[in-house]
């Protein structure tokens, strides 16, 4: 596989603040997940990726060139940036023709690669609206527009799902493995599993400026299967249920919650413990309100896999 | 750099040169300036009908008044405000990354949007100028004799935006509050200056503009210090002058914008 990103060694600093920590990775052909909690560096490594930040050491090269100071690769990287900001005095068509005209297309090209652009995420109706007037949704898909507008190789999306409904979080998902099927080179980031794992397979885990883990969604998985999950009952009777778990080989912990009724259950192995669970909840003729697991989320599981 | 590059860069600057001017006329602020730009046309409607059948030194008074304005208030302002926002405004309203991952340099970044920032100032000051002017001195339109003054004035208020503008995108690339060290260096620096005699009055831009303009001493009096000058260069040098202070500041803050790394959590 040819790299198309390529990472030795790279560091970075804000002041005494480190962003990244020795990062060495090649990014090839395809869609390629960054997931990491909020604050792990994804959003400063797509930045050193597309020059908006310089190296503090080691080296980053995109397409074979180092992306600071450096227009010619412009032409072939898209960018979608987090933040959510915009020229907000100008319509959405607007916008996105000053943008491609800065790639140096004549006008009728780039009107034509404007409203392609508006097409495919769906703005063609509100292309003449301001984009102030734009709603969250809109206003992200008029970021991935201007990144995909003129048609670039290397695709760097910082939280594309964000501030998406439903509808259209599947909608760009599917805009964004089609783009990766085609044979371009995706990075794409998020802090929420399910929706990097709706759009690749290929994972990259980022946590405190580290890579801890790189590989398929299911080896991902299993870390977070073996992580010790919290699982909260609240029912009317707590204690009948605690104690009939009291001695259970996959519960290591039993408290009590401050609601109501709730018995906290914290065990390594979710699936026999769920089994267990409906189990003796139909014996003891036990009524549930709620279960629930609080811990299920990417931060415990970080914590988790860097010991803390 | 070869012939191609520079032409590369040529053209990536004609192209920012488009969008900027585009957008900066859409601003909220260029409809804001413009109304300020209002102020001395309607004064000279109040100086005509006032005034009217009075002789003409009240005229040139009020003429006189009008340069003021534009040359010592006017353009300062305009170039503050536009000048620092050359960077700052990408930076403060988080859009650099558009910017600057396009197949254009960062520095036909700042040229590009410092030539957008100076034509369009150049348009609203001499619109300005003009109207009132002609209202001003509307008794004599058919001899135009205060053409060859209202020329003069517009190579002064274009060298002094463009200037200005230069000086000011400098400050907006290197500091964080180039707003304010902006206004004590027009407002301050520029007002005290230039009364200092010997060569340091030269260290001053207004110098320079107030060099270019003839003296008249018959517009002396309460108002005369308004276009007071103490030992004025000559027209060549002082166009001179302005034309490297303005290319000196423009080509600084090129490099330093193409140097330095900025972040929006500053």
């Amino acid at each position: 596989m040819t790299n198309v990103i390529e990472a030795r060694d790279l560091s970075k600093w804000y002041g005494n603040i480190l962003g990244l920590n020795e990062i060495s990775l090649d990014i090839g052909p395809g869609i390629t997940g960054l997931l990491g909690p909020n604050g792990a560096g994804k959003s400063t490594f797509m930045k050193l990726i597309t020059g908006l930040l310089k190296p503090s050491r080691g080296r980053i090269s995109v397409l074979g060139g180092s992306p600071w100071n450096n227009p010619v690769l412009f032409s072939r990287l898209g960018f979608c940036p987090e933040i959510d900001s915009f020229y907000e005095d100008i319509t959405g068509l607007e916008f996105l023709l000053g943008m491609i005209r800065l790639h140096g297309f004549p006008a009728a090209a780039a009107r034509s690669k404007a409203m392609a652009a508006l097409e495919t995420v769906e703005l063609a109706a509100d292309r003449d609206r301001k984009i102030k007037g734009y709603s969250r949704g809109m206003r992200q898909r008029l970021k991935l527009a201007q990144t995909i507008i003129h048609d670039p190789e290397v695709y760097i999306l910082d939280e594309p799902l964000t501030g998406l409904d439903p509808l259209g979080k599947r909608k760009m998902i599917k805009l964004i493995r089609s783009l990766g099927g085609s044979g371009k080179t995706i990075l794409v980031s998020s802090h929420v599993l399910p929706e990097i794992e709706a759009l690749t397979s290929l994972i990259v885990l980022i946590h405190q400026g580290k890579i801890l883990a790189r590989g398929h969604i299911h080896y991902i998985r299993d870390l977070i299967e073996k992580h010790p999950h919290q699982i909260s009952v609240i029912c009317d009777r707590p204690r009948h249920l605690a104690a009939d778990f009291v001695g259970d080989a996959n519960v290591s912990r039993i408290s009590f919650g401050p609601s109501a009724g709730e018995v906290v259950f914290e065990t390594g192995n979710r699936d026999q413990f769920y089994d267990r669970l409906g189990k003796s909840l139909v014996e003891k003729g036990i009524e549930v309100e709620e279960i629930s697991s609080p811990d299920d989320n990417l931060q415990a599981v970080f914590e988790y896999l860097t010991g803390k | 750099m070869t012939k191609s590059s520079v032409g590369d860069w040529y053209r990536a600057a004609g192209r920012v040169f488009r969008f900027y001017f585009f957008l900066a006329r859409r601003a909220v602020r260029t409809r804001l300036f413009v109304i300020l730009g209002l102020v001395p046309v309607a004064l000279a409607v109040i100086v005509r009908v006032v005034f009217a059948g009075k002789s003409g030194e009240v005229m040139a008074v009020f003429n006189d008044i009008l340069i003021t304005f534009f040359l010592q208030f006017y353009i300062v302002v305009l170039s503050l405000f536009y000048g620092t926002s050359i960077c700052a405004e990408e930076i403060e309203n988080k859009t650099l990354h558009y910017i600057a991952t396009r197949p254009v340099s960062r520095s036909s970044v700042i040229a590009g949007k410092s030539a957008a920032y100076i034509l369009l100032q150049t348009v609203m000051v001499i619109t300005g100028l003009t109207v009132s002017y002609l209202i001003m001195n509307a008794p004599s339109l058919k001899t135009g004799g205060f053409f060859p003054l209202l020329l003069r004035s517009y190579a002064a208020l274009f060298l002094g935006t463009a200037a200005y503008t230069a000086v000011y995108a400098f400050l907006g690339t290197v500091l964080k509050r180039s707003l304010i060290i902006g206004l004590i260096f027009g407002f301050g620096w520029e007002n005290v200056i230039q009364y200092f005699p010997g060569s340091t009055q030269k260290l001053s831009v207004v110098h320079y503009l107030k060099s270019l303009l003839p003296y008249r001493p018959v517009a002396g009096g309460k108002l005369s210090f308004l276009l007071f000058r103490l030992e004025p260069t000559s027209p060549l040098a002082s166009i001179a002058t302005l034309i490297i202070v303005t290319a000196f500041f423009t080509v600084l803050a090129c490099l330093v914008f193409s140097w330095k790394e900025y972040r929006f959590d500053e």
